[in-house]
């Protein structure tokens, strides 16, 4: 299994650059979240490395080598906007997109058996696609990109518009792939999604990389600077500490909030208070930054509101 | 780019539409309905003449034919000799109490002038036919007479009327005749083309379409290059639209080859104007109900002109696919391709008019309009090699410069949602890397 290194690549699309020298790598059994709002240059740089588009400047290589029509055989592409010919049958489907991916007619009739029984979908294969709910759809489409067992795995947003079953499901294929050695690339803007998943993290926004490397040593970088609260009782102790300066709320709801310490705020001032304040405390946690925070302090204020609202507004994952 | 992987699209798209019911349904039905309106007319006419008996009034100016006019006329045609003056016998017509009336002016018999047949309908076409050939017939006897022809002359001629018309159009049918076959052969395979091109030609555009559409287009080119989908999917198409010409074609020849037999157990030979011992072929001929023979070449330039023009429209229409959600939205952009698709048909009845003038050379040499016009001058008159040659050579490299382009634009359009974009636009996404 085989490492992927993209460095300083550039896309431009007539004046507009979509991708402005970006460098990064990911890892064979390792997960590496592609981080950032739309219009950051997520999927501009995902369509280099799937070799459907080519960089203006700098190059990708896979397992060494430069990426072309030898390495889209050996990646499996969930693309964020899904799609399938509707009118042909499952099964006829999955091999026709298995014989592109350069797999013969026979092994891809066997691979499509295999994983559709794995999905418990057997009795879909001679279902019209266009007959199958949204749903089942997606996992047809899991199988599409799995079918002929690629190393390379690319997932652009993979959750958008999933029920939570197969969210689920997805999940833990996308965990198999990890220990069976793939490397995993997964694109979201979604932090709570990249969080669980990645080990690896690449930032962007604005067509730049602003963060990379391990998450684990992101959020020691960060330090520990985020206080977690549940408690019963009066919550007036958190507006006071917002209004003194001494705290910024990331979330807060009756019995829970989330606090990042200002500079020069001591962690036991708030629990002096809370204890004051509260009926019961429930925990008291001192805790690195959320991804959500880490982001909003690399790229500022605006540029993170913006990709909350988009967050906000896209499909439940 | 990958010969297997183009091969790979293009059998699935072929098979896809194929099997589907809408395309073997088109493919059975519509030579069915063809062979049924192209021998319908004749066998209305045939049926709609026989049931009726004729009388026409004969204005003699020659005063010397009538008798042998009203013998030749039979139980079919009654020719009534009257002297009134023409307003009255046109009264007479008017008010149904003649079919028709014949006028003979006296300069016939001097080889001048012209019989003149009135009536309100215009007569049927057998009808007119049939009083032409008894004119011709007894005028011509009357003349061999009068320039004082021996009996043995005269029965020479009688005895061989029937004989002579039928190798007259036999031996300058091969000119004459058949190069009115020709045009209308060639005006056929012109309107095909137009129309083979125009339709499978919008199949190609549905599908970039749809594909681009329901987003399964990424995926595919995340497979193969989008030249080879671009490729695959023209030729997928192209090779369904010759399969389903060819059909077509059996089918209407053995169709005919049905229907040729039927017509002549229904008719009898009097009717449709050939001699009474008439082949099967001369009637269904005469009947309209028959295909000429094709020259061979012909059909080979047919089908080559066919595949140049679908493919140099098709990646046309692919391109302009590509650049859109929704069919709605390719209006616009599909007029620099509908245009140039419809020009030759606005020259199709000079070039028949003059094959061979200058303009209908050079147009037919034009590589957009030569798949149409090209094949109509192949049709009627004889096109030097050299100038037929030229348009398919220029046809072909056209072609291959216009899949270069349409590429480009594709390769960008697929992949490009949101606003439709404009000519500019597109111009612009051919200079990307």
């Amino acid at each position: 299994m085989a490492h992927l290194e993209v460095s300083n690549v550039t896309k431009r699309y007539g004046d507009t650059v979509a991708v402005d020298d970006v460098s990064f790598s990911a890892e064979p059994g390792r997960i590496l979240g592609l981080l950032g709002p739309n219009g950051a240059g997520k999927t501009s740089t995902i369509r280099m490395i799937t070799y459907i588009t080519v960089p203006d400047a700098g190059g990708i290589r896979y397992d060494g080598e430069t990426v072309g029509p030898w390495s889209q055989q050996r990646m499996g592409y969930l693309p964020e906007e899904r799609g399938l010919y509707k009118r042909l049958r499952v099964k006829e489907q999955l091999v026709y997109l298995g014989t592109l991916k350069g797999l013969s007619k026979a092994e891809a009739a066997d691979r499509a058996d295999h994983w559709l029984g794995r999905f418990d979908a057997t009795g879909w294969a001679d279902m019209k696609t266009e007959e199958l709910s949204k749903g089942m759809q997606q996992k047809i489409q899991f199988i599409a990109t799995l079918l002929h067992d690629p190393s390379l795995l690319i997932f652009d947003e993979p959750f958008s518009g999933l029920d939570p079953i197969n969210a689920d499901l997805l999940r833990d294929i996308i965990l198999e792939l990890r220990r069976e050695d793939r490397t995993i690339l997964f694109a979201s803007h979604r932090m709570e999604q990249v969080e669980q998943l990645c080990d690896d993290i690449c930032l962007m926004a604005r067509g730049d990389v602003v963060l990379r490397g391990p998450l684990r040593d992101i959020k020691e970088q960060f330090g520990k600077n985020t206080l977690v609260l549940e408690f019963d009782g009066d919550d007036h102790f958190v507006d006071q500490l917002e209004a003194e300066g001494r705290v910024r709320v990331n979330t807060r709801s009756a019995h829970r909030a989330e606090l990042t310490l200002a500079d020069g705020t001591a962690a036991r001032t708030v629990l002096d208070r809370a204890l004051a304040a509260t009926d019961e405390l429930y925990r008291y946690e001192r805790t690195a930054p959320p991804l959500n925070e880490i982001f909003v302090e690399v790229v500022g204020e605006d540029e993170a509101r913006r990709m909350q609202e988009e967050a906000a507004t896209a499909p439940a994952g | 780019m990958s010969a297997h992987k183009i091969w790979l699209i293009l059998s699935s798209e072929f098979w896809r539409r194929v099997r589907s019911k809408a395309f073997i349904l088109a493919t059975l039905l519509v030579p069915v309905g063809f062979v049924i309106l192209a021998a319908a007319p004749a066998l209305f006419g045939y049926l709609a003449e026989q049931t009726d008996e004729r009388v026409v009034a004969l204005v003699d100016e020659t005063d010397q034919l009538a008798d042998s006019l009203a013998a030749a006329g039979g139980d079919r045609i009654t020719f009534e000799s009257t002297d009134a003056p023409i307003d009255s016998v046109r009264a007479a017509v008017r008010s149904g109490v003649y079919d028709g009336y014949l006028l003979l002016p006296a300069s016939l018999l001097d080889g001048e002038g012209e019989a003149t047949y009135y009536s309100m309908e215009g007569g049927g076409l057998t009808l007119r036919t049939q009083i032409d050939g008894m004119v011709d017939r007894v005028v011509q006897e009357r003349r061999l007479t009068s320039a004082g022809a021996d009996a043995s002359v005269l029965s020479i001629v009688r005895s061989d009327v029937s004989l002579s018309t039928r190798k007259l159009a036999e031996e300058e049918g091969t000119t004459a005749d058949s190069s009115l076959a020709l045009t209308a052969i060639g005006y056929a395979m012109a309107f095909i083309i137009y129309f083979a091109v125009f339709i499978y030609g919008q199949y190609v555009m549905q599908g970039v379409i749809e594909e681009k559409s329901n987003r399964v287009v990424e995926i595919v080119v995340s497979s193969v290059r989008p030249f080879e989908l671009l490729m695959g999917k023209v030729l997928g198409i192209g090779a369904m639209g010759l399969m389903q010409m060819v059909t077509w074609a059996v089918l209407v020849v053995g169709g005919f080859s049905v229907a040729g037999p039927v017509l002549a157990l229904v008719m009898s030979p009097e009717a449709l104007g050939v001699a009474p011992d008439a082949s099967q072929q001369a009637m269904t001929e005469a009947a309209g109900a028959s295909i000429p023979t094709i020259p061979l070449d012909l059909v080979a330039w047919f089908v080559l002109f066919f595949l140049g023009g679908f493919l140099l429209y098709a990646a046309l229409f692919a391109a302009v696919g590509s650049a859109v959600e929704q069919q709605q939205d390719a209006q616009n952009l599909l007029l620099p391709v509908m245009t140039p698709l419809i020009v030759p048909i606005l020259f199709l009845f000079f070039i028949i008019e003059s094959p061979n003038a200058t303009v209908s050379v050079v147009m037919s040499i034009i590589p957009f309009f030569s798949p149409i016009l090209m094949v109509l001058r192949a049709a009627i008159t004889s096109v030097p090699l050299w100038e037929i040659g030229l348009a398919f050579g220029l046809l072909f490299a056209t072609f291959v410069g216009m899949i270069w382009v349409a590429g480009r634009i594709y390769r960008v359009g697929i992949l490009s949602y949101g606003k439709t974009p404009g000519f500019r636009e597109i111009a612009r996404w051919v200079t990307y890397d």
